[in-house]
């Protein structure tokens, strides 16, 4: 669960795409071993089904998708983001304290023994919001999307143990078919604005 | 009734010509408005049917809900192939543009579905972020940079904010976690959580209302999350809108619905939810009737106007009482109403070759029928006496003088008379302008668009003065589940 809230920092502060595609990867396969772990004691056929087909979505479809949008758009870095590294360095350490005065507010019978799994998920839907709202580039409100899903997906884990496997699934299948229809929606504006800024995205109005 | 419509959308994606393709399409919407009619029927004969170990549910809320969107889907798809016909015409609408226009429009007739008839709550959030992103592409049929910008703009708010609701719908599933009786497959199937509604742990319930309120408002365009809404509504091919605007906000505003009484009954009754209901629906009133004054783009002012009316929805709902039967019955008028007047605002737009109001005088002497259909239906929108929005509306003041809620009628009826004021100015010039450009030649209507406004207005009417007996039963019984905490 640290583990989570070190890769959401190290989010807030990388400029360079295909690191951050990287650090979301890892978030994937984490969150799917996560799974396993958290429940180790009691073991299900449907449990590994979904951290198997969690880790193989998140873990290696989605950044292999975000690689390819990167590799047309040919740009490799964030441009000037709203708000600078240290300064959302800064606020990462200020939606990880809100984190954690929500983590110590919300009790839930039955909740898994894990510490730290409440805030580390809060943490990590404060960062994708954060991401949406203060990146400029198309891809990284992408990213934040992905990081935002994962937050409530931990969430989700540590506090209903027992969602039925459809829902599951067809969370997964919603989840990754959104990053597939912005994968594609990144590509045509790349196209058709020659970049994928998506402040260029503002002449409608009022 | 799921399956139907998603299989000739698959056909639609083999049709060698662009016509053949959107015939296939409304082959798959009308066989499926006949399985659902078939539905209903029974539906109302027997009060609740369900499926597939109850996780296809519906009852008398669903069903209404149903015929509502049977009626918008029928009309604009009718009216899809009236408007793309003309742009086949001037190759403006290629065969590639048509099997994706029918495939996803059938899909997400298909999700809707989905969406009214689960039982099961994920399911539900499931249905209503496939109808997200499948309806994300039927904006930018036309790929143009303006669509394009909508479309993310839809995509981007529309997914975070349905992320929010599914936040909701994992917490409403940790507040059963105590409750015996209610473990593992059950925790999410509406009818065992209402039945053990007032067992569930409040404060978990009230933090899943909070993040749901917000989730399926933002889908359903409710002030201060409507930002996309104007953009993807103007943006996107008039039946699209239309369907946007009749049917997709409703579905996402019938979820809210699905958890009322839940939340109301966990919560001891005190009508928290509901005064949040309230709050939210005079804002989006308020906020609505603000840019209307100030809106030159027809199809946005009309995306402004479902602003407004999914927010007397909300208000209606929230003030409980008749309210939650007028809002039944306003979603009903609001949504055939909004589909005609977005189809003549796109076919009028089609003529003008713009959609802005000030360059489209004249509206009347260049095509009587559509001329017709935008002003009526934006009279009726306006809540003018004959139409039944007008009734509606009026109930729902009764509502709040019944409930006591002065301040909320008073910003209701103020919001409504600046909308009245500020529409109505731009629409008289619309009508009766003289229209500088020459060059646009009056256009004859046929006989099937003539049926297509004639058939709106004349139900608006015929319900304003009368209201046939077995929809007041419908609505009443659909009314009595929303507020099945209330009766008690």
């Amino acid at each position: 669960m640290t583990m989570l809230i070190v890769l959401d920092l190290a989010l807030l502060s990388i400029s360079l795409l295909n690191t951050g595609i990287m650090v979301v990867g890892l978030q994937g396969i984490l969150l799917g071993l996560f799974v396993i772990s958290s429940h180790a004691s009691a073991l299900s056929l449907r449990l590994v089904i979904i951290a198997s087909v969690g880790i193989a979505i998140k873990g290696f479809v989605f950044p292999l998708l975000l690689r390819r949008a990167v590799k047309e758009a040919g740009i490799q870095r964030e441009i000037r983001p709203f708000v600078g590294a240290s300064l959302s360095l800064l606020i990462g350490v200020a939606m990880l304290l809100a984190a954690l005065w929500i983590g110590s507010k919300i009790s839930i019978n039955g909740i898994i023994d894990v510490p730290l799994a409440v805030p580390a998920s809060f943490m990590t839907m404060f960062t994708g919001l954060f991401l949406v709202i203060a990146r400029k580039t198309a891809l990284t409100q992408c990213i934040g999307y992905i990081v935002f899903e994962n937050g409530i997906y931990a969430f989700g884990v540590a506090a209903v143990g027992q969602t039925p496997l459809l829902v599951e699934l067809g969370l997964l299948l919603d989840a990754f078919v959104g990053v597939f229809v912005m994968g594609i929606a990144i590509y045509h504006i790349n196209h058709e604005f020659d970049s994928m800024d998506a402040t260029k995205l503002s002449s409608l109005k009022g | 009734m799921i399956v139907f419509p998603a299989l000739m959308g698959c056909a639609a994606l083999l049709m060698r010509s662009a016509k053949a393709a959107l015939t296939s399409m409304a082959i798959g919407v009308a066989g499926a408005i006949m399985l659902g009619t078939f539905a209903i029927v029974q539906t109302a004969r027997h009060g609740t049917i369900s499926a597939l170990s109850t996780w296809l549910y519906l009852d008398a809320l669903s069903a209404f809900n149903m015929a509502v969107m049977m009626a918008v889907f029928f009309l604009s798809t009718v009216f899809a192939l009236v408007y793309f016909k003309d742009e086949i015409r001037n190759n403006a609408f290629t065969i590639k543009q048509a099997r994706q226009f029918s495939a996803l429009w059938c899909a997400s007739y298909a999700s809707m579905t989905l969406v009214l008839c689960s039982n099961n709550l994920g399911i539900m959030w499931v249905g209503i972020e496939a109808t997200t992103l499948l309806t994300a592409f039927l904006i930018c049929i036309h790929e143009n940079r303006s669509s394009l910008e909508a479309m993310w703009k839809y995509l981007i708010i529309c997914s975070v904010g349905v992320a929010f609701a599914f936040m909701g719908t994992l917490l409403a599933a940790a507040s059963t976690q105590h409750v015996a009786g209610l473990s593992g497959h059950q925790a999410l199937l509406w009818t065992r959580l209402r039945d053990h509604a007032a067992l569930l742990d409040p404060v978990l319930m009230k933090a899943a209302f909070i993040f749901l309120l917000v989730g399926y408002g933002t889908k359903a365009g409710i002030a201060p999350m409507h930002n996309w809404l104007p953009d993807a509504h103007s943006q996107a091919p008039a039946p699209v809108s239309a369907m946007f605007s009749g049917f997709m906000l409703n579905a996402s505003l019938y979820c809210v619905m699905r958890y009322v009484p839940i939340v109301e009954a966990a919560t001891g009754n005190k009508g928290w939810g509901l005064t949040l209901l309230t709050a939210l629906g005079i804002f989006s009133i308020i906020v609505a009737a603000a840019f209307i004054v100030f809106q030159h783009d027809l199809k946005r002012l009309l995306a402004y106007h479902s602003v407004e009316h999914l927010g007397i929805i909300a208000l209606g709902i929230g003030l409980g009482g008749i309210g939650t039967f007028a809002a039944l019955f306003h979603t009903l008028n609001h949504s055939l109403c909004k589909t005609l007047s977005f189809c003549a605002a796109g076919r009028l737009g089609q003529i003008y070759g713009t959609h802005d109001m000030r360059k489209m005088n004249g509206a009347f002497k260049i095509s009587g029928v559509w001329g017709t259909g935008i002003f009526g239906s934006l009279l009726a929108l306006l809540g003018v006496a004959p139409f039944a929005l007008f009734m509606s509306e009026f109930q729902v003041c009764k509502a709040a003088i019944d409930a006591r809620a002065y301040v909320a009628l008073g910003l209701f009826l103020g919001g409504a008379a600046v909308v009245f004021v500020g529409a109505l100015s731009h629409a008289i010039p619309l009508m009766w302008g003289e229209n500088e450009n020459k060059t646009i030649k009056p256009v004859k209507g046929t006989i099937i668009e003539m049926g297509l406004v004639a058939m709106p207005l004349g139900a608006l009417l015929l319900l304003g003065v009368w209201m046939p007996g077995f929809l007041g039963g419908a609505l009443t019984k659909a009314a009595a589940i929303i507020r099945m905490a209330q009766l008690k």
